[in-house]
């Protein structure tokens, strides 16, 4: 026979939930056979029990029944233990003497079975009530929040982020990988749909970022861990060591022009490979911070990345008594204290030589999408002038949309920019060469404000659109016209018939994907990946900026591919959700954590076993100790004590055992 | 249409332009004899579908991929074969789909694939072209919807019966028997070529067997058993 304690008052409530529980679930049934169950005071049906009346038919009875434990039988606690726990502390009980039962998405939604459905009801219902009589009072505990932020990578997304947070008066560190800040974006010629330049509208973000007083900028630095919880984390940073002193450097470059190297003839990374650079450089003119930097693989002074010192350092001599060239530079690690982290790594373009019958590396006319936004921009390697690789100017152009997008075989996500950005680099090149025109697309995605009227206008500028997925670019010349040129093979699916379309440039509109150690960075701060490699949101639509971890947020490309309206637009959502718990200066603690009894013979064996590092040992009277506020109540260490001298509050021995019993139970 | 599978591609003809501004003259097989604006409707009414044939198809193994069409045109793109087609591989796809069974079955497309595979390779959503091809090639043997004295068929008939019976073919006389079954005056014109395989070793002059050539009848028996169960 079961025994509960005499002074236990349970009022029982079962919610039909509209049709969503009641239409497989018999309510009226499920609450009078709980009402014989012992301990219960009161059981109750009710159509909607989240609604107001509903809550306040909870905090009635405690009062007018003298409760001292609610269960509600109704959908997941995700949804509404908050909702109700809220109920009963406004009733005047201990938020903790209620459970939740999940007839819902545990019962009527899996079943087909009104009978079987309504006795599993029963049964959950029954192991509920056997529960709650040992549940305790507990309180919920309060952690401070650190009101500074850091801001991962910068880009558009982590420049707007720290402005905002900046701006607001918060305390940012923005960590970026590369020399200087702009990311992607700050390669771009021109921005669709407005065409406005993109260096005219993204510099003075970038130099506000430097200028900050509010914003720490560490360019050329990585985040390499993480510890803590929401509200206090630690972060280390390592600077790599660019062998200048950024504290001196004004950003004169005469160390740049005075080079033991005449002429640049290293490749130069931010001119997608276009154009040349020297051993000490600056990514580009407008590059934040305004500092140079040296590549120790090729500068002569290093011999395969080692200071050898054999140089005649006419850099240091054009440097004269600012002295902030260091050739003994070394990486340094800096540890930081920050409540929230905004992660915006952005995302890497694909590699157009995955898709081989499109021969990019192979005819040295096919040119990436990023590389033509290099080439028609006005501080690129040719100075805004489109000229092939051969010398030539083009005649004919073709553009093929969807390289590395929309395909099984590589990547199978639609890239959402490449369709606008086809469109304007179309315009460009127009604008540039007055080249005839072709795109090659299976759709047209022009979704946004503004973008449908571009495409309409490029219609007008007379842009051939072929829809159809180009089968294979060739320089092998049937007809005399194709002579010497690539020739596109495309079944122009709207004519209805295939084509050969000869033209002197192809522009492989490359999608987005994942940067190459995003699952590296995911696992650095806790965080998930979709299927395609992108971080995951907590909720796709009403979480977009969350992450399963409390306190980091995500924000741009990193969690999806957009364009750069929507990477700002969800930037400033991450930096206004990391603002919402700095401006409320606590994080609340689910008492579900674990604490050890006073039997722990110090074994040590729960120590390594805490994923969140939660356990120390104290060595004075030889027990473990569990810090609360580190503790995520995982319960590992409650399952592998082997002394059995941890407990769960929420799960102890007899709430669990009780329960178990209570679903077994006839 | 049988012409124009014997006759070498027409595009060879046109590599020699009289003046560098002419466009090539590139005449395509059969396109002379089509009817100037003769006038026909073109319109399809639901009647004209046969419920159910895209379904049936789609229903084969290795040819369920077919629901997943993009109609982005790669196949049609990368067939080496499509510039005679009379409907394009993605049209065929869309056809078949749509239920328009007459239209895909009396199309010369099924039967210009030459099951290179590109298409197969390259399609961005994994479906299987060339394999629908073969099971639209199959519907059409059945329901015998060809032209007549139409080669393709014919020749992978005896094909099949001949490595039936013997274990594998034996050229000479499989082409021998396609010229008999379809035109035995295009057969005059090749003898030149003919003895030439006979002279280097290409064609042989006697039936070839394999040893236990009656183990592939009777697996091609259980295959014939195991599609009609």
């Amino acid at each position: 026979m079961v025994s509960i304690k005499q002074d236990i008052r349970i009022g029982f409530y079962v919610c039909h939930c509209g049709h969503n529980i009641a239409s497989m679930v018999d309510c009226p049934e499920v609450a009078s056979y709980v009402e014989k169950l012992p301990g219960v005071v009161l059981s109750r049906d009710y159509k909607y029990m989240c609604s107001d009346p509903g809550q306040e038919l909870i905090q009635k009875d405690i009062k007018e029944f003298d409760l001292n434990r609610v269960v509600v039988a109704s959908c997941s606690p995700l949804l509404h233990e908050h909702t109700f726990r809220t109920a009963v502390a406004a009733g005047g009980l201990n938020p903790f003497f209620f459970h939740m039962v999940n007839i819902r998405e545990h019962d009527s939604w899996v079943h087909t079975d009104r009978k079987e459905a309504t006795a599993k009801a029963k049964a959950l219902a029954r192991a509920a009530i056997r529960r709650v009589a040992h549940h305790k009072a507990l309180e919920v505990k309060q952690v401070p929040v650190n009101p500074d932020v850091l801001v991962v990578g910068g880009g558009i997304a982590g420049i707007h982020a720290a402005l905002t947070l900046a701006n607001a008066g918060k305390k940012v560190y923005l960590v970026e990988r590369e020399p200087s800040i702009g990311g992607h974006m700050a390669k771009f010629d021109k921005t669709f749909p407005t065409l406005d330049c993109a260096a005219c509208i993204l510099t003075p973000k970038m130099s506000s970022v430097g200028a900050h007083e509010n914003i720490t900028l560490w360019s050329y630095s990585e985040v390499v861990k993480m510890d803590g919880y929401v509200g206090n984390y630690t972060v280390m940073v390592k600077r790599k060591a660019r062998f200048i002193n950024e504290d001196l450097c004004t950003g004169c470059q005469e160390c740049v022009a005075n080079c033991i190297y005449k002429e640049p003839k290293f490749t130069d990374e931010f001119n997608e490979g276009l154009g040349k650079r020297k051993p000490v450089y600056i990514p580009f003119p407008q590059a934040t911070p305004q500092v140079v930097l040296i590549d120790p693989d090729v500068c002569l002074n290093f011999k395969r990345g080692v200071l050898t010192d054999k140089c005649k350092k006419t850099c240091v001599e054009a440097c004269g008594d600012r002295k902030a060239i260091d050739f003994k530079q070394k990486e340094q690690f800096t540890e930081i204290k920050v409540g929230t982290i905004i992660v915006a790594t952005g995302f890497q373009t694909f590699d157009a030589k995955r898709v081989l019958p499109y021969g990019y590396g192979v005819y040295p006319n096919v040119y990436t999408a990023m590389e033509v936004e290099r080439l028609v921009n006005a501080s690129g390697p040719t100075s805004g002038e489109v000229i092939l690789r051969d010398g030539r100017q083009p005649k004919a152009i073709g553009i093929i949309h969807c390289v590395g997008s929309r395909d099984k075989k590589t990547n199978r996500w639609c890239s959402r920019v490449c369709c606008m950005y086809s469109m304007k680099l179309a315009h460009l090149l127009k604008e540039h060469t007055g080249a005839e025109i072709y795109n090659f697309y299976i759709d047209i995605r022009a979704p946004g404000k503004g973008y449908e009227e571009f495409y309409d206008k490029l219609n007008e500028e007379g842009v051939h659109f072929v829809r159809g997925r180009v089968g294979e670019v060739t320089d092998w010349g049937m007809t005399p016209e194709e002579e010497g040129k690539l020739v596109i093979r495309v079944e122009d699916t709207l004519a209805g018939f295939v084509r050969r379309i000869p033209v002197d440039m192809v522009v492989l509109a490359t999608g987005l994907e994942p940067q190459a150690d995003a699952q590296d960075v995911r696992r650095l701060f806790n965080m998930s990946c979709g299927t395609e490699g992108f971080f995951l949101e907590r909720h796709p639509k009403l979480a977009p900026v969350n992450t399963f971890t409390d306190g980091i947020f995500i924000a741009g490309c990193c969690q999806g591919p957009r364009d750069i309206p929507d990477t700002v637009a969800q930037a400033g959502a991450a930096a206004a959700e990391a603002m919402v718990l700095i401006d409320k200066g606590h994080v609340e603690q689910e008492p579900n954590t674990a604490y050890v009894l006073p039997d722990c013979c110090g074994c040590k064996s729960c120590l390594p076993l805490c994923p969140y590092t939660a356990i120390t040992f104290d060595e004075a009277t030889k027990k473990a100790v569990i810090n609360e506020a580190l503790c995520k109540g995982c319960g590992t260490c409650v399952s592998s004590c082997p002394s059995g001298s941890i407990a769960q509050n929420l799960f102890e021995d007899e709430e669990v055992f009780s329960e178990i019993e209570g679903v077994l139970a006839d | 249409m049988v012409k124009s599978m014997t006759t070498p591609p027409a595009t060879k003809k046109a590599t020699v332009p009289t003046r560098s501004s002419d466009r090539p003259n590139v005449q395509r097989p059969g396109e002379e004899s089509v009817p100037i604006m003769k006038m026909r409707p073109t319109i399809k009414y639901e009647a004209d579908r046969v419920r159910g044939f895209g379904r049936e198809i789609m229903s084969v193994p290795g040819c369920e991929q077919l629901q997943s069409c993009i109609q982005c045109g790669t196949c049609s793109g990368v067939c080496p074969l499509s510039i005679y087609m009379d409907h394009t591989p993605r049209q065929v796809m869309a056809l078949t789909r749509a239920d328009f069974k007459n239209e895909v079955l009396r199309s010369r497309t099924i039967w210009l694939c030459a099951s290179c595979y590109a298409c197969t390779v390259e399609c961005p959503q994994e479906i299987r072209i060339t394999d629908i091809m073969y099971e639209l090639k199959q519907r059409a043997i059945l329901e015998g919807i060809f032209p007549k004295r139409f080669p393709i068929p014919i020749l992978a008939y005896d094909f099949s019966e001949m490595v039936k019976k013997n274990g594998r073919i034996t050229e000479m006389i499989l082409v021998i028997k396609l010229f008999m079954k379809t035109s035995w005056l295009a057969a005059l014109g090749n003898w030149r070529l003919g003895i030439d395989l006979i002279k280097t070793g290409r064609f042989s002059l006697v039936t070839e067997k394999i040893k236990h050539h009656g183990d592939i009848a009777r697996m091609m028996d259980a295959v014939d058993d195991q599609k009609g169960s």
